[in-house]
């Protein structure tokens, strides 16, 4: 009986009620297909992130992320691989190996981080190949060649074809000691990489460096980001089950870039409060509208007052009012967000003018929004809570009215 | 006839003072003072010496001799004899700078600021331990907190605090200084006052005219005997008369042995 004087009381007035619910609907609507957005773009920007150089997944010896001591080895890459390359989440993976050391042109010297690729397999999983701006790539039959990061060739002062010296410390404490002539200039826009890293051929490092077959990390690409955890739990059953010394250890890119999950983190808790300040915008607006609804019927509350409704009977068939057009919104702005949505993530979005922003984070000019459960429950779920309050106090009003005077109210 | 036993009692005083015990002069000598005729005792005018030096890790171990000669506090020059695959690598000190040879690539390079923390040729010794070794002398407060006795000589154990603007990378640095100014054990802290790495003396015996801890292991704190560079003095000889062409980058590519 309440629900249908509830219904009946809410299309009294039709103008204001659809107006109502449009405000709710279009906030709903905002707020599925922003959180959406972010989520999307968060995929996206790690994705790009870890396809930049640190991959998805890395095998390493226990305790090389913690002190980068060049006797931490992967002593047998070979086995590493056969293992990942039976795992069905892994998508590509290439060895490496690094160390700390002095490069020098004619006229400056910096300390660097030197890492020997696999030109081939290293193609497959980073984007280092792409983000040549000058020269070339290196080849599998490459020896003294060497790839500079833009930064670094600006502060040493070189350029294509320029020598360049790398003086360090082999794995048996050796001196490691080699001249390289530089075929490559890349820009990542990453600093760290642009400024302090060079590239040279994975066996030649291990040549001068005298390695043996050893390597330092295994990095690992999968199919896709869902993909990651499953992939993990595989690869480390497995490299358990070995018996390698040094003991090695599987590290996602969570734990290899803590930095990189913080600053999702914190830009989502900075879209939360956005939302919040959005959603409170709505309620202020929309108390408003419940609240002269009720003033203007004060007449008829007195008159049913007097008649015998309880005043908290009455409360109820407000509210109901409020609640019926709430869900009516949010039902209409969660079906429009997940359409407008779904649209955009087949489609994707062209940012042309942030692509500059973007290019820190390696992420192209699309981005695509990620609809899920998630996304298309929290904001709706916000809204439908904080009405509900908006909607209370004029409710509550209700209750301090007295039949006679409310009966001769204007 | 008094004149004469006067000047012969003066004499007698004067010889006396002389042949006085070295404790005492030891004695009444300020904490700065000791750290300074240790490092004096230690480096003399010039020095030339030949040092086996011994890496030692937990799955290997590295053995090399190197020649080096040392000019004052400030000047040094090191090359390695042995073993033949790192033979001919060099580094030249000239008061703070620092410059490495490597005859492969055949180039001699100065050492960059940011690898001044690194190892020095792989051993527990810093680049910065070399460069910067006679900043103990100026760059701290010292003062005396306690003697002991070892082999009927007393040692002091100096508390060495870095001045408030001194470019050192050390909290904190004690030693130990046998009366007779040569160095038993010296401590590098961090600014937590926690122990970073020790480095002791041994050894003692005669070499190149005088006593001297011919052996020097210095190893990290933590490390216990897993981890650890051992320098043996096998030859020292002390005011050799150096050129000033010797201490060159030159030289450095080439030394004359």
């Amino acid at each position: 009986m309440n629900v249908k004087m509830a219904w009946r009381n809410i299309w009294r007035n039709p103008r204001r009620t659809l107006l109502t619910i449009s405000a709710i609907a279009f906030a709903c609507l905002l707020l599925v297909f922003m959180l959406s957005f972010q989520f999307g773009s968060y995929d996206a920007m790690i994705n790009a992130s870890v396809k930049i150089h640190m991959g998805h997944l890395q095998v390493q010896a226990k305790g090389y992320k913690e002190n980068q001591q060049m006797r931490r080895v992967v002593s047998h890459p070979a086995t590493v691989e056969n293992i990942l390359a039976k795992i069905h989440g892994v998508e590509a993976f290439t060895p490496r190996a690094n160390a700390f050391s002095m490069v020098s042109s004619n006229e400056r010297t910096n300390g660097v981080i030197v890492i020997g690729i696999d030109p081939e397999k290293e193609a497959r999983v980073s984007t280092l190949k792409k983000l040549i701006r000058k020269g070339r790539y290196l080849t599998e039959t490459d020896t003294d060649r060497i790839l500079v990061g833009r930064l670094l060739a600006s502060s040493l002062r070189v350029d294509l074809e320029d020598e360049l010296t790398v003086l360090g410390q082999g794995l048996d404490g050796s001196v490691a000691a080699a001249v390289f002539k530089v075929t490559g200039i890349f820009s990542s826009g990453i600093d760290d990489l642009d400024r302090s890293t060079v590239h040279i051929p994975l066996k030649y490092f291990q040549e001068i460096y005298s390695m043996g077959r050893a390597v330092h990390e295994v990095t690992v690409v999968c199919r896709s980001l869902g993909d990651l955890p499953v992939t993990k739990q595989a690869v480390v059953s497995k490299i358990n089950k070995l018996d390698e010394k040094p003991s090695l250890t599987a590290l996602d890119w969570e734990e290899l870039m803590p930095g990189l999950s913080q600053g999702i983190f914190m830009d989502l808790v900075t879209g939360l409060i956005t939302y919040f300040i959005l959603i409170m915008v709505v309620a202020f607006s929309i108390l408003n509208t419940f609240l002269m609804s009720i003033l203007e019927r004060t007449r008829e509350f007195g008159m049913l007052m007097a008649i015998g409704t309880t005043p908290g009977r009455l409360t109820r068939m407000v509210l109901m009012e409020s609640t019926l057009m709430t869900l009516i919104g949010i039902a209409l702005g969660i079906a429009m967000g997940c359409l407008v949505t779904l649209y955009f993530q087949s489609h994707g979005i062209n940012i042309a003018g942030a692509s500059e922003i973007l290019r820190q984070y390696g992420i192209s000019g699309s981005l695509y929004p990620k609809l899920s459960l998630l996304s298309a429950s929290i904001g709706p779920g916000m809204v439908l809570v904080i009405t509900f309050f908006a909607a209370l106090y004029p409710a509550l009003r209700i209750k301090r009215l007295r039949p006679v005077e409310a009966m001769a109210h204007t | 006839m008094m004149r004469r036993k006067l000047s012969a009692t003066v004499t007698l005083f004067v010889i006396s003072c002389v042949f006085s015990n070295p404790c005492t002069i030891a004695e009444a000598m300020d904490a700065a003072s000791l750290v300074r005729e240790n490092f004096d005792y230690m480096r003399d005018e010039t020095s030339v010496s030949t040092v086996e030096m011994t890496v030692h890790r937990p799955d290997w171990e590295r053995v090399s001799v190197i020649k080096a000669w040392t000019r004052g506090e400030k000047d040094s020059l090191i090359t390695i004899i042995l073993p033949p695959k790192d033979r001919g690598n060099g580094t030249l000190k000239l008061g703070r700078n620092m410059w490495m040879f490597n005859p492969k690539v055949n180039r001699v390079i100065k050492l960059p600021p940011s690898m001044m923390s690194q190892s020095w040729m792989g051993s527990d010794f810093s680049n910065n331990d070399l460069a910067k070794s006679d900043s103990i002398i100026n760059d701290y407060n010292h003062r005396i907190i306690g003697t002991e006795t070892s082999e009927d000589k007393t040692v002091y154990k100096i508390e060495s605090m870095p001045k408030l603007d001194a470019p050192v990378i050390w909290g904190m640095i004690t030693i130990k200084i046998r009366e007779d100014f040569i160095p038993i054990e010296e401590i590098f802290y961090d600014e937590d006052f926690e122990p970073v790495k020790i480095l002791t003396f041994s050894g003692i015996k005669i070499l190149g005219g005088k006593l001297y801890p011919t052996i020097m292991k210095m190893r990290k704190a933590d490390a216990e005997d897993e981890e650890y560079t051992l320098v043996k003095y096998k030859s020292l000889e002390f005011s050799i008369p150096l050129k000033d062409s010797h201490f060159t980058q030159t030289s450095l590519k080439n030394p004359r042995h």
